[in-house]
């Protein structure tokens, strides 16, 4: 169905269909010492099993672990600079088409199945898993969950991350 | 100085974790933005932030769930293990400015511990709401 005045969804049906596919190509990239432990000072969380190999043994590891939520920071692919949109954002960040203003960060799930180490190798896969039209106070809005993946050189998934948007 | 480990024997629901207070600095946001490749001006542009209709530049909603993370596993020790977070969204936050961690143990199932935090502004406006479980050793 093509985008008609008379249609009151916010979620066009082209876009309701991408739901439980992948919304971008698979991401691999290896965790670092030196980008985990500037995220982690940048952060301002100097725990030791970041940047003490002996700390993180004493802890059970087996090597440097890298702070729970850096893993998605290590996947981001970076463009060049003539990607950039004028809010800063990178063109393409949001493939889907929706009949509404603004995107908002709505909140995070996180389920941490294995820590994540330095040396690790990281393949991320995010799937759109809904898009649901909801009505709230001041009208309605589209709550979009995206499912991210993590999973280790070993096959073992590491983490998973539903990120919420919020769009009116 | 060695890390503090809090054991399952320690804990019980309604038990209450200590308050955590941060206070970002302008510094913070942009090394953040760097460090997580992140280049959207609200973060750092405040002309442009304001544009959109915000006060000032905004704190990154994942550099708060970061604090979040970390508010449990420091509170937690290194032998414990983040199990699972989740975090809402409510209300912006802004640097220089500082913000409340607070936390209350609210299930305690086996040997995993589930927590309710939040994070709020001195007036103790709820910014961001929180979750989390966490996996404690035993004693001995």
């Amino acid at each position: 169905m093509q985008d008609q005045p008379t249609d009151e969804s916010l979620v066009p049906d082209e876009t309701r269909a991408l739901v439980g596919t992948l919304v971008a190509e698979p991401v691999r990239a290896e965790i670092t010492a030196k980008e985990s432990q500037r995220y982690a000072q940048a952060v301002g969380d100097l725990d030791p099993v970041y940047f003490d190999i002996d700390a993180a043994r004493a802890a059970g590891h087996p090597t440097l672990v890298a702070p729970p939520t850096f893993v998605t920071h290590a996947v981001v692919v970076g463009l060049p600079l003539d990607h950039i949109r004028t809010d800063g954002l990178f063109t393409g960040a949001m493939p889907m088409r929706l009949r509404v203003q603004r995107t908002m960060f709505g909140g995070e799930e996180w389920d941490f199945d294995a820590p994540v180490y330095v040396g690790d190798t990281i393949t991320a896969e995010t799937r759109l898993a809904s898009i649901d039209e909801k009505a709230g106070s001041k009208g309605p809005f589209v709550r979009i969950v995206r499912e991210t993946t993590f999973t280790n050189q070993h096959g073992d998934v590491v983490a998973r991350s539903r990120q919420i948007g919020i769009a009116r | 100085m060695s890390p503090t480990q809090v054991h399952l024997e320690d804990v019980a629901v309604g038990a209450v974790l200590p308050r955590v207070v941060r206070n970002a600095s302008r510094v913070q946001l942009f090394l953040y933005s760097a460090a997580t490749w992140n280049p959207h001006r609200i973060h750092y542009d405040v002309d442009y932030a304001r544009f959109e209709g915000h006060e000032d530049v905004l704190v990154h909603g994942p550099l708060q769930g970061a604090w979040l993370t970390q508010y449990v596993t420091s509170w937690a020790g290194p032998r414990a293990r983040l199990l699972s977070v989740q975090w809402q969204n409510r209300a912006s936050a802004f640097p220089e400015r500082d913000l409340h961690f607070d936390g209350r143990v609210t299930a305690v199932d086996g040997d995993v511990v589930t927590l309710e935090i939040t994070e709020a502004d001195p007036d103790g406006r709820v910014l961001m709401p929180a979750t989390a479980t966490v996996r404690l050793p035993r004693r001995g």
